[in-house]
């Protein structure tokens, strides 16, 4: 009942901020739009070989948002488009927060050379340059989007893990570990029970920040080229209209929805994972 | 100099201090007794408008005459420091570790352009001048502690606040720091208002007490007095509390005859890099016997308990229990460890502040996958540390709590396990008088009803009077001295011991 009670308050904490419930609202309908993206886009509406529309009609009754080079709606390619970038956004992120807290975590309670080992690796992909690193592996790795996944998640985990480890040497060092030990507590039991439990928080409002910047990569190396070619996201919308001339056509309706979409669920992104950030944090 | 009249301190609806008159003349050393959430800090606190904002303050704080809350902005800054100034709580915590103590002694001056230097302030306070290039953390708890005393005094105020100056300071220590206050309001004529939870360092330093509860002021007199002749019952309570050491009715426990050893150490030796904290100690508890390891901070006390408890690898000797050597690891060292158990000084942080009671008891059940009831284990453990009805505890969390209560369920958590040994570092040195007394009963009770026996590691010698059967005394990683506690308390045959025993405030 009182874990409840306890998460009833947590609840309450974050509908009094009113930027991250706006943030959270953006990110609901971004979400239900992707699921529900094969009930609005018809089979073919999205296949070059069969739209009947012609190219660059500007916004009008017919395309809400004119279309493409091709004469496909980019309406509906923003819907399609919306999937991916979520879908892509969320795993990075989730592979870079799990690298990330792992590491963390072991070497921060490990300690010793194992901690220096790893802290060395953390630092080695602290100072790459991490769009170069990703660039240079999905040229490399087949294309695809698990190849933009890892690329982007593989490049991303070094801060989390430092923030982790920061948290975990200061949860160390907390008297209840040193009563936890006494009792006879492995490392098992210390990091399951104690260190875990502190860490999770601060790890979830560090995974919705990390959303917003894998959304920003994918967009970034789909911009560039390197991205899925069988697949429809934002970014991949923007690398077809630089490709095809929006500019000279003065297709602003290419342009503008994709690059605005990205900017709305980053900062949504952002804004929940703020909100979440102050209602985690305790007081002072 | 200073007068309260009736001043009531509300935070929202909660009134605080109720009703609070006192005055306070130059060379005049008053003590404020209470314990935690007495209102004695707000009392303070409002003497120079360092209330939050959300305070609501009635009736008249007059500094010289001049009601402090009527004061404009400026004039209250004028006011701060240079007439009255305040030797905060917590010397570690009230100095900025990334300065030198020196600039941070003098800034006071700066800001108020008083003249005076550091080096004269830092002689009042008796330490040498070539402290002032020093770090916080280069200086220990005292010497930090008379910075914060050379800081209140660097604009020549003539009310010096001191709030809990000596706690977390090893008796010694506290001696030192209470005589260069002393010194001090002798030799400026000072006005001092202490205040302290501890009666005892009051009794010693101020002529005049005033004792509050609940926020109201419930005693107020000459010090020989109100200690002889408690009007309050609160304040007898309080007294009652202080054991002295040497007076039989505060002597709570039978000298036991010599029982088998239940824990035997040998010639431990434990080195931190090229430290040598512990050195060549020989130490045996006997089965339900009670042994107080006292002694200064620093003198290497906690470092043989954690090493005792396998926290920590000794350099060399050994550690014997119950006829078989303590494992460094695995399975055997986890056995151990079931047998041992550690309670530590602040129970609010050996609890962890996620975990429900239950959790907090269960823990040690979990850890060893002792089979069984856990539920009815953790209730007869709760119940025995006397939290009753534990139905009532044991979905609580650690802050929902008292300090008392929070000790009951480490010392719950650690009975759960039926261990045969406590070590209890500082059991109860963060607990309010009134509380102590209830805790170092229930230890006595728990060795009577399960034969447990206690290493109690504590700078209290006191504590050693109350409860202990046999003393050691440890100075600079060795014991000095040892045996029976009215023999060592009460003729002690080292100079380190006479100097401990020396140090320790008389009620």
């Amino acid at each position: 009942m009182s874990v409840f009670s306890r998460l009833g308050e947590r609840r309450a904490g974050f509908l009094a901020h009113r930027a991250g419930v706006a943030g959270a609202v953006v990110l609901a309908v971004a979400a239900l739009v992707s699921l529900l993206a094969p009930l609005f886009v018809p089979a073919d509406a999205l296949d070059v070989t069969r739209v009947t529309a012609d190219a660059w009609q500007p916004p009008g009754a017919g395309h809400w948002l004119g279309t493409d080079h091709t004469g496909r709606s980019v309406a509906l390619l923003m819907v399609q488009g919306t999937g991916t970038s979520l879908f892509v956004g969320l795993t990075a992120a989730v592979l870079s927060v799990g690298i990330g807290t792992l590491v963390g975590v072991v070497s921060g309670h490990f300690g010793g050379l194992l901690a220096g080992a790893l802290l060395r690796v953390t630092d080695f992909f602290l100072v790459l340059p991490a769009l170069v690193l990703a660039i240079a592996l999905s040229t490399v790795l087949p294309r695809g989007l698990g190849t933009i996944i890892l690329a982007i998640g593989l490049t991303s985990w070094p801060s989390t893990a430092r923030m982790v480890r920061a948290q975990t040497l200061t949860i160390e060092a907390r008297p209840f570990v040193e009563r936890a030990r006494a009792l006879g507590g492995g490392h098992a039991h210390v990091i399951g029970r104690h260190v875990l439990p502190s860490v999770v928080p601060l790890v979830l409002v560090n995974a919705t920040l990390a959303v917003a910047s894998a959304i920003v990569a994918e967009s970034t190396l789909a911009f560039l080229g390197l991205g899925d070619p069988t697949r429809i996201s934002w970014g991949a919308m923007l690398h077809q209209a630089q490709l095809h001339g929006a500019v000279p056509q003065r297709a602003w309706w290419f342009l503008l929805p994709p690059g605005l979409a990205i900017v709305v669920v980053v900062l949504a992104f952002t804004l929940v994972g703020r909100a979440l950030e102050a209602v985690v944090t305790p007081k002072r | 100099m200073l007068e309260l009249k009736n001043l009531t301190v509300h935070y929202g609806h909660k009134r605080v201090v109720h009703d609070v008159s006192l005055t306070l003349a130059p060379g005049q050393m008053l003590g404020l007794a209470g314990e935690s959430g007495s209102g004695k800090s707000t009392v303070a606190m409002s003497v120079l408008r360092l209330l939050p904002k959300t305070a609501r303050v009635e009736g008249e704080v007059l500094l010289d005459g001049e009601d402090v809350r009527t004061m404009s902005w400026g004039r209250l800054r004028a006011v701060r420091w240079a007439s009255a100034s305040i030797v905060f709580q917590g010397a570690m915590h009230s100095l900025n570790p990334v300065r030198r103590v020196g600039e941070q002694i003098a800034e006071p001056m700066r800001l108020h352009s008083t003249p005076g230097s550091v080096a004269e302030l830092l002689e009042q306070v008796e330490l040498p001048r070539e402290k002032a290039r020093a770090y916080p953390h280069e200086l220990s708890g005292g010497q930090k502690q008379r910075v914060m005393i050379a800081m209140a005094l660097a604009c020549g105020p003539r009310l010096v606040i001191a709030d809990e100056p000596t706690t977390a300071l090893d008796v010694v220590v506290q001696a030192q720091v209470l005589a260069v206050l002393t010194r001090l309001v002798a030799e400026q004529d000072l006005g001092l208002l202490m205040i302290s939870h501890d009666l005892s360092v009051l009794a010693q330093t101020c002529e005049d007490l005033a004792v509050m509860q609940g926020g109201e002021l419930v005693e107020r007199g000459r010090t020989h007095e109100v200690i002889a002749n408690p009007r309050h019952p609160h304040t007898a309570a309080l007294t009652a509390a202080f054991p002295v050491i040497g007076a039989p009715q505060h002597r709570w426990t039978e000298p036991a005859p010599a029982p088998q050893p239940l824990l035997r150490v040998r010639d431990l030796v434990v080195d931190y890099g090229r430290t040598r904290a512990v050195d060549g100690v020989d130490l045996t508890i006997g089965r339900g016997e009670i042994v107080a390891l006292v002694g200064q901070s620093g003198s290497g006390k906690t470092t043989l308990a954690r090493t005792i408890m396998g926290l920590r690898k000794p350099s060399s000797g050994r550690v014997i229990f119950d006829g078989a050597e303590v494992a460094a690891k695995g399975r055997a060292l986890k056995a151990f460890r079931r047998q041992v158990q550690l309670v530590l000084q602040d129970p609010s942080s050996a609890l962890n502040p996620r975990h429900r009671v239950f959790d907090a008891v269960a823990e040690g059940l979990r850890v060893h996958g002792v089979d069984g009831d856990h539920e009815a284990l953790v209730t007869a453990a709760v119940e025995r540390a006397e939290l009753r009805p534990a139905s009532l505890y044991l979905d609580a969390l650690p802050h929902e709590l008292s300090g008392g209560q929070q000790q009951r369920v480490v010392i719950a958590g650690a009975l759960v396990l039926q261990p045969r040994l406590l070590v209890a570092d500082e059991p109860v040195a963060s607990l309010d008088a009134s509380v102590r007394g209830e805790v170092v009963a229930l230890l006595l009770r728990l060795r009577a009803e399960l034969g447990l026996a206690s290493l109690l590691i504590t700078h209290d010698l006191g504590l050693a009077w109350q409860i202990a059967d046999r003393v050691a005394v440890m100075h600079q990683g060795k014991i000095v001295e040892q045996g029976p506690v009215e023999q060592v308390l009460l003729t002690p045959s080292h100079d380190y011991t006479r100097a401990l025993l020396r140090a320790v405030p008389q009620v």
